[in-house]
């Protein structure tokens, strides 16, 4: 997959002239807050509980090594096969081997973010292995080659006429129609002949419990189960910081995921698997791999503010909380993940050099932030990644500001260093400022700052600082006096 | 290399500065921690109702296996799968499927995988399963899988009926966990919470039930 968050402002005017797109996102998340708030509604308290889930996590990334080396040691115990891979390569590379070793010609796939962001699927596919993607949202982003518009709808704002044409053409639709639920049938039979004589399947992982060596998923539509269920080779990949300390904890948090995510209480299905099938078992994984993908995470990990991001459960409650995803929608953001919760992942997993306009694309209004249920703060985030370009920092990839910027900023501070020097500043600069007012106003300008003007205006430099006004009032109160 | 691989990403997060955490806050029990047996039953009922799911409720297995022949004749069924559970068993299915004309498959009856796929994914109307747990804090069935509870029965056929007897019913998932990850040697190699029936909004956020797993769901609810 290509990675364009390089691109965004471009991206992002282009998605602003999709109408129907825009209608779409004026319809559909104010359903999803008010179902995600009755989900919520049904919990004694709430902001305990999301409390609760900020500190479970918080525990799960300060304990994270010894953690991972507990649900390691379990779930070897309990007989899956735990692989650790440094990162996209490593990763993609251990499965392609595999499935070759064991003569896999196609492989169903449940969704699964990390292996979005390796890009798993177009390795698989020039090694001449066919790759599934089942969840419906994720079957329709795959064979439009898109990424996903939502990360718990990928698909959802496709137009039904274009998923009509696209089923025509991919899975034979016989008779064309444009009722979403045909359409669902439709991809239902199609996958279903896959599921029957799949030989390998591959997951994601929700949470991986250290305390019993399980991993869960989470799911509305039943692929997941049938991935894990009907092939004998099990393939379940998951990024490092995905550990929870206990199943307890894994309760508390599918609670507010599943509310988080669709507002449901629980989705229709939560699976739990703690190793391969028994041999008496006629269905379910004789094998079960446990790939961990570090991908950057470690290095994240170095920088205790920027391990925040690594609390995420990806629920998606961010993307339709943000006023900017709400009018954008997910393409824009050029990469797996997007909204809020990919404007603070993709600069630390890319490097800030290559997701600039990420993080600079926020008012910091906190709307993410107050619906985090795991308590990650992504206005203090963004201010983060935005201080490190300017002390240039080498770890996070950061970029020097335009040189017009940073000479600005060096003037400034130099400026503000010493008042009489500010004080000679404001005077020279008033004529420049002052010259496009009108009646105490500026509403546009030409140079650089023309672009802020396009929405907003300023008022004009007063013609005397207060300084000026002070030591003036003085002065007539003295003479006042003298006079008397 | 594998093991250099772990050790490598081990130490060096063990090498990163640590950080504190919060303690967790108090969080007040659920509600229906605090609900008598028939308040748990009615709300489990009710949820189960939200969620689109069929209940009946029988008093006994007797009973319960009269609702069924209902069901099975309602449903037009023919030929279905069923586990061998403890549940299923006190019912007795071969029996009730001769008496009522209907072919009761176990997955015991399959000498291998793919015989047995071919008849669960195409021949199966509907997955008969007994259930382990019932919560009713979101209307939840639990299903412990093991040779007797095959996973695909209650999947891969359109029709899922789940035989629970009242006395599994439980408030909340903490008493679920507890029984079913309480012993470490005697973990389950699946454990499933199932609520309702398969479903998707993917293709404009339009819902609809039985997307790759069951339609219908229904419970029969025994005792």
């Amino acid at each position: 997959m290509e990675i364009k968050t390089e691109q965004f402002t471009e991206l992002a005017k282009k998605e602003l002239k999709n109408d129907r797109q825009r209608l779409f996102l004026k319809l559909i998340p104010p359903v999803m807050r008010m179902k995600r708030e009755a989900g919520f509604g049904t919990l004694p308290d709430a902001p305990a509980a999301m409390a609760c889930g900020a500190a479970i996590r918080a525990e799960a990334m300060a304990r994270l090594p010894e953690l991972l080396e507990e649900f390691e040691k379990n779930a070897t115990a309990n007989g899956m096969k735990v692989v650790w891979t440094r990162d996209d390569k490593e990763a993609n590379e251990f499965i392609r081997n595999l499935a070759k070793e064991k003569g896999i010609q196609y492989v169903t796939k449940g969704k699964s973010m990390v292996t979005e962001e390796t890009a798993l699927n177009e390795v698989l596919e020039e090694h001449g292995i066919e790759v599934w993607e089942t969840d419906l949202g994720e079957f329709i982003a795959q064979q439009l080659h898109r990424t996903p518009f939502h990360i718990v709808g990928p698909a959802i704002n496709v137009p039904v006429e274009e998923v009509r044409d696209l089923f025509i053409e991919k899975i034979g639709l016989k008779e064309p129609t444009l009722d979403p639920v045909q359409l669902g049938y439709a991809a239902r039979l199609f996958l279903r002949d896959k599921f029957h004589h799949v030989k390998m399947g591959i997951t994601g992982v929700n949470m991986a419990v250290a305390e019993t060596g399980t991993i869960i998923n989470v799911e509305n539509e039943g692929n997941i189960r049938f991935t894990k269920a009907s092939p004998p080779i099990q393939v379940s990949v998951m990024s490092l910081e995905k550990v929870i300390p206990t199943m307890k904890d894994a309760l508390h948090l599918v609670r507010l995921l599943c509310r988080s995510c669709t507002g449901q209480r629980l989705s229709v299905y939560v699976s739990m698997d703690s190793g391969p099938k028994k041999k008496d078992e006629i269905d379910g994984p004789e094998e079960l791999y446990i790939v961990i993908v570090d991908n950057g995470r470690s290095k994240i990990y170095q920088d205790v503010k920027a391990r925040e991001v690594l609390r995420c459960i990806r629920c998606g409650a961010c993307l339709a909380g943000c006023p900017v995803w709400r009018q954008i929608g997910g393409y824009a953001y050029g990469w797996a993940y997007s909204g809020p919760m990919g404007q603070v992942l993709n600069p630390v997993l890319l490097g800030l050099d290559k997701t600039q306009e990420l993080y600079r694309a926020s008012t910091l209004c906190g709307a993410c932030k107050s619906i985090c249920p795991v308590g990650i703060d992504h206005p203090s985030l963004f201010l983060y990644y935005r201080s490190k370009d300017v002390l240039e920092d080498p770890i996070f990839k950061s970029k020097d500001r335009p040189w017009a910027e940073r000479q600005f900023f060096r003037i400034w501070s130099f400026a503000a260093s010493a008042p009489w020097l500010w004080n000679l500043g404001v005077r020279m600069a008033r004529p420049f400022i002052n010259k496009d007012a009108r009646d105490g106003i500026i509403s546009k300008t030409i140079g650089p700052s023309a672009g802020w003007f396009r929405k907003r205006d300023l008022p004009s430099m007063a013609g005397f600082t207060f300084h000026d006004r002070w030591k003036k009032m003085q002065n007539t109160e003295s003479r006042g006096q003298k006079s008397e | 290399m594998e093991q250099s691989v772990r050790d490598e990403i081990l130490t060096k997060l063990k090498a990163a500065p640590k950080a504190a955490f919060p303690a967790r806050p108090h969080l007040p029990p659920y509600k229906t921690l605090s609900m008598d047996r028939e308040q748990l039953i009615a709300e489990f009922i009710n949820r189960l109702a939200e969620e689109a799911v069929v209940v009946h409720r029988a008093k006994d297995f007797p009973e319960a296996l009269e609702k069924l022949t209902v069901v099975a004749l309602e449903e037009g069924l023919k030929k279905v799968m069923a586990t061998t559970d403890d549940v299923v068993l006190r019912l007795d299915l071969p029996a009730w499927g001769k008496k009522n004309d209907i072919q009761v498959m176990t997955p015991e009856d399959f000498p291998d995988r793919e015989s047995y796929r071919d008849a669960v994914f195409d021949q199966a109307q509907a997955g008969i399963t007994g259930v382990d747990f019932a919560v009713a804090e979101s209307a939840t069935i639990g299903l412990v899988h093991n040779k007797d509870q095959a996973r695909l029965v209650s999947l891969a056929p359109i029709l899922h009926i789940a035989i629970a007897p009242v006395d599994r019913l439980v408030p909340a998932y903490e008493q679920v966990i507890e029984k079913v990850f309480g012993n470490k040697k005697h973990y389950p190699s699946q454990f499933v919470f199932i609520s309702g029936p398969s479903m998707t909004g993917d293709i404009q956020g339009v819902l609809f039930k039985g997307m790759h797993g069951p339609r219908k769901v229904i419970v029969i609810l025994v005792g």
